[in-house]
Parts: structure tokens; C-alpha cells; sequence
């Protein structure tokens, strides 16, 4: 069974290795990333030889799955109106608007419960009520009573970010270890700094998890509610292709949405590697890697 | 400084943790309170801290009725409870930081005491990369660094292993040389008790069984004449209601 070459990590046979080793620790890192580049690439040299392939033979009608050459093509024209940039810039306002809102609000009240019991004992029934409803269900809602502007789509996005940050901000604070703050008061520190110095770092990873839950969530909200009486953004975008079926910019707007997407998501990821640098754990913590045994 | 736990009752729900508790503590003394486990050690230190309060009784520090924490008692945990969000350096710089000292200051003289334990070559480490052992000197290091009147340790080598153990006790012996800290140190290791110890507090069922004057010349070793006697004294009075319940 060993002898089976592995076709995606193993491309030379073992007599050809002892004339690589010399370059290969100055080559290694253009390596690992081509290797990490291949399944992309895979994915789209298919699609293209589907796609020009199902252009010879019509097995359906070739405008619903066009080219990535076509996107391309296309998708420059259409970057050369403006048109793309106007979409990503109206989305991300969105998002960004909504998100930041939705986090503080969140953040806030999460304070305010950990100061108040009473006020978690009021809050906490109505959020199991409310909170299991997916938030787009509240759209044509949000329509009904703020009309088809801004301030709808960007309620609807901070709504959807509210709820897990809020619940899991409420969870850090409430387990920050008794030990910590029984520390810092015999350091004599006031309410007030065991709350700014060990409450809330105590709470920051969870913060950034419910953080990291919402962003996927506040994506969907923000392209449905772009697809329900808007005139820019990417969901728009991608209802205004349907209605004149140019199936060429819905898939040039569903691949910006993953790649802005991707963006944001590797923000926090960075934001989160900053503000976390103190922690330890994980696989890589766990087991060192092993070496490999040359000879 | 004089500590003065008079006549104190603690009890969780219906079961009496602790009674009839009398205990002077004066300046520069190096107490140690022993018993096994459950018997209340922790509950005692707890309230001499200010994080709990007695049923009934007083205690009482120069005089005032101890009403919480405060910097006058500084704490080291068996779980060290240092900041994991912090260097190790603004971990002991944080009591001189929330006392007000300017940011420089606090951090210069918590550096004088990492070096005294030291660690100064990992200031600017995360509690996450030091060992068990290192981890209690700066928590020690921590607890010191706010100046305190009275150093509560709630067996803070109870983690640790016997060799690091016996350097830690030596080392905290040498500190307490130095600075002449009141010090009121948990344990359940009669060995750990006579070696540290001016006085040994035996407590046994949530009472005070006896109170031992080691007077024993430092440094002390196994060796030290005395040292087997005082400890053999101890575990007999330790041992004695359980060999009456095997009877
Ligand atoms: N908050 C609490 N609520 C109820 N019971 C408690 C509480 N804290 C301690 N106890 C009980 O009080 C008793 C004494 O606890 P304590 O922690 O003081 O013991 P200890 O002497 O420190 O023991 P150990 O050596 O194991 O630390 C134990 O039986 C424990 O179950
Ligand atoms: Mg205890």
C-alpha cells in the first residue's frame, strides 16, 4: 500500500530527490504555495473545460453556465462602467454600518447585564423568545415600518449581529475566573478596574467568537435584504441580472460576495490574532512537529 | 501590623465549617496553619482576605474590622490566578498601577521584584510560556509588589513537585529574610509546616487543635535536631481520632 504515489503531495520518485535536495530548502516556500494554489486552480481549469465543452455539445443552453474567461471578460467591461465598484462600496458600507452598530449595542447590554442581575433576569426570557427567529424572516417587516432606505437594511444587519454577540459576551463574562478578580481587589484595584482590566479581557476571545458567528449571518441579511428593494449593492446586483437574464453578472456578483466575504472574515481573523496574541493552545501548541529524520 | 481572629463561626448551609477560631497573628511572624483536607484552611484564609465573612466572631486587622479585600492583604493562589492577557511583568506591575503609581514607576518596581525571584529575564513573557514553578514566583512576586502588610498563601506548592517544592519553600524562606512580610501560609504537608514556620496552627474538624512553637534555628533541615520530633508530634495529634475510628 505504500508504494501507491500520492498524486497531490508526492511528485517525485525517491532516485530524483537526492538531486533535488540541495535547492529545495530555498525553493520550499514558492512550493507550498503552489501546492495550496492547486486545488483553485483544479476547480477552475474544469469548469472552463466544462463549460467550453458544453458550448460544442449543448448539453443545456450554454449562457447558464458561462466560462471563468467569460466571467473575466465580461466582469471587466462591467468593472469598467463602475458599476462593480459602486455595488462593493454600497455593500460594505452595509455591512460595516450594520455590523459595528449590532456589536455595540450588544457589547453594551452585555455590560449592563453583568453589572445588573435584575435587568439579565427581564432580558434573557424575551431574547429566548425572540432570538431562535431567523432574522430575514423580519425583512418585509423592517420594510413595512422603515420604508425601502438605508436604515431597513442596515437594522436588519445589526439585529442579525446583535443576538450572538450579546449571548456569548454575556457567557465571558460570567466565566471569568473568580480567582482573577479576587486577585486584583487584594491588588486593590476598585470595581471599576477589576472591570476594565480583568472583566473584559476575560471576555474579548468570546466577544470575537460571537463576532465570528454573526459575520456569516449579517452576509446572508445583507444580500437579502439587497435583493428586496435596493438599487446598488451585490444583491441587487445579482436580482437586476435575473431581470434581464444576464446570467454573466449573477456569477460576477456571487463571486465578489465570497470574496468580500473572505475579506472581512480574514479581518477579524488578524484582529483577533493581535488582540489574542497572549493566548496558547490548539494542535500546534499541543505537538510540536516533528522534524523530518534525514539520512 | 496585628491580625486578630476572635471567637469566629462559619458555617455553609447547615454544616458548621468552623468554630471557636482565636488566633493573634503579630508583625514579622511566619504562621503556617495545617489540617487535612476539608477541615477549613481555606475558609479561614478566605475571610482573613475579605472574599468571605464569618457567621460570628470578629476579625480584625490594627484594630479594624476587616470589610473585603484589600491591598494591606496580598494573596497567592494555588492556582498562581495570574492575568493571562498580561506579561509577566504587567502582572506584578498591576497592583502599583491601579494604586496610582505612574505607569514607568510601577513597571521599574515590579521589575525589582521579578528580580528577586529571579525572573527577569521573562518579563516579557506570557504566564503561558513559564512553568508551574515559575508561575508561583511571580504570583508571588505579584502579591509583594503592592507592598502589602500580611502575605496570605492558600498552599501555593500544593501543585508542584517535591524538588521544586523544597526550592520554592527555600526561596520563600529567603524573601521572608528579606522583607520581614507577615506571612499566614496554608498547607497540609507537616514537613513543608516545621521547615517554613515561627508558629504551626494544627486545625482539625473546623477547630483549632493545638498551637505549635517550632523554635527551631534556620536555615532548617530534616537533619536539624528537633525537626523529626516536631513533626512526629504533629502527625500524632493529626492521626489520633482516625486511629480511634479504626478501633
Ligand atoms: N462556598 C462553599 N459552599 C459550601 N461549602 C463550602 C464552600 N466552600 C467550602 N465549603 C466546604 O467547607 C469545607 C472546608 O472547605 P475548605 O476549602 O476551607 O477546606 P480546606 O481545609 O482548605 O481543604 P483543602 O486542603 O482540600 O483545600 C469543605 O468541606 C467544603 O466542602
Ligand atoms: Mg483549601
Amino acid at each position: 500500500m505504500n508504494e501507491v504515489p500520492n498524486v497531490l503531495t508526492k511528485t517525485k520518485p525517491a532516485t530524483g530527490a537526492t538531486l533535488l535536495s540541495t535547492s529545495k530548502s530555498s525553493k520550499k516556500a514558492d512550493w507550498s504555495f503552489l501546492k495550496s494554489a492547486l486545488p483553485y486552480v483544479l476547480f477552475f481549469v474544469v469548469w472552463e473545460a466544462f463549460s467550453r465543452l458544453n458550448m460544442r455539445i449543448e448539453m443545456f443552453n450554454p449562457l447558464f453556465l458561462p466560462a471563468p474567461s467569460t466571467l473575466v471578460h465580461d466582469g471587466w467591461a462591467l468593472a469598467k462602467t463602475g458599476v462593480i465598484l459602486d455595488s462593493i462600496m454600497a455593500s460594505s458600507g452595509r455591512i460595516l454600518a450594520g455590523f459595528a452598530i449590532g456589536s455595540v449595542a450588544a457589547v453594551m447590554l452585555a455590560v449592563l447585564i453583568s453589572k445588573f442581575a435584575t435587568l439579565e433576569r427581564w432580558v434573557s426570557p424575551i431574547l429566548t423568545l425572540i432570538s431562535p427567529i431567523p432574522s430575514l424572516a423580519l425583512l418585509p417587516l423592517f420594510i413595512i415600518w422603515f420604508g425601502i432606505g438605508e436604515f431597513p437594511k442596515i437594522m436588519l444587519i445589526a439585529w442579525t449581529t446583535f443576538v450572538p454577540v450579546l449571548v456569548n459576551t454575556v457567557d465571558g463574562f460570567k466565566s471569568v475566573p473568580s480567582t482573577l478578580i479576587r486577585s486584583a481587589l487584594s491588588l486593590g484595584a476598585s470595581q471599576r478596574q477589576v472591570f476594565t482590566r480583568v472583566m473584559i479581557p476575560s471576555a474579548v476571545p468570546n466577544l470575537l467568537i460571537g463576532a465570528q458567528i454573526s459575520l456569516g449571518l449579517s452576509f446572508s441579511a445583507l444580500i437579502v435584504s439587497e435583493m428586496m428593494g435596493a438599487d446598488s449593492g451585490l444583491g441587487y446586483m445579482i436580482v437586476d441580472a435575473r431581470n434581464y437574464f444576464k446570467v454573466t453578472n449573477m456569477f460576477v456578483a456571487i463571486i465578489l460576495i465570497g470574496i468580500e466575504y473572505s475579506i472581512f472574515a480574514m479581518l477579524l481573523k488578524l484582529l483577533e490574532r493581535r488582540v489574542l496574541g497572549w493566548r496558547k493552545g490548539g494542535m500546534g501548541q499541543a505537538v510540536e512537529k516533528a522534524k523530518p529524520t534525514r539520512g | 501590623m496585628k491580625l486578630t481572629v476572635n471567637n469566629v463561626q462559619k458555617s455553609f448551609g447547615e454544616r458548621t465549617i468552623l468554630k471557636d477560631i482565636h488566633l493573634t497573628v503579630h508583625d514579622n511572624e511566619f504562621i503556617c496553619i495545617l489540617g487535612h483536607s476539608g477541615c477549613g484552611k481555606s475558609t479561614l484564609l478566605n475571610m482573613v482576605a475579605g472574599y468571605m465573612f464569618p457567621d460570628s466572631g470578629t476579625i480584625e486587622m490594627n484594630g479594624q474590622a476587616i470589610e473585603g479585600p484589600a491591598k494591606e492583604r496580598g494573596m497567592v493562589f494555588q492556582d498562581h490566578a495570574l492575568f493571562p492577557w498580561c506579561t509577566v511583568l504587567e502582572n506584578v506591575s498591576f497592583g502599583p498601577e491601579v494604586q496610582g503609581t505612574p505607569k514607568a514607576q510601577a513597571r521599574e518596581m515590579a521589575m525589582d521584584f521579578l528580580k528577586m525571584v529571579g525572573l527577569d529575564a521573562y518579563a516579557a513573557h506570557y504566564p503561558a510560556d513559564l512553568s508551574g514553578g515559575m508561575k508561583q514566583r511571580v504570583g508571588i512576586a505579584r502579591a509583594l509588589a503592592s507592598h502589602p502588610e500580611v502575605l496570605l498563601m492558600d498552599e501555593p506548592f500544593g501543585a508542584l513537585d517535591i524538588l521544586t517544592r523544597d526550592l520554592m519553600q527555600r526561596e520563600l524562606r529567603r524573601i521572608y529574610e528579606k522583607l520581614k512580610t507577615t506571612i499566614l501560609f496554608v498547607t497540609h504537608s507537616i514537613s513543608e509546616a516545621v521547615y517554613l514556620a515561627d508558629r504551626i496552627v494544627v486545625m482539625k474538624h473546623g477547630v483549632i487543635a493545638e498551637i505549635f512553637e517550632v523554635g527551631l534555628q534556620h536555615p532548617r533541615t530534616f537533619e536539624t535536631p528537633g525537626f523529626g520530633e516536631m513533626m512526629a508530634k504533629i502527625e500524632r495529634l493529626l492521626m489520633e481520632d482516625e486511629e480511634e475510628a479504626l478501633v
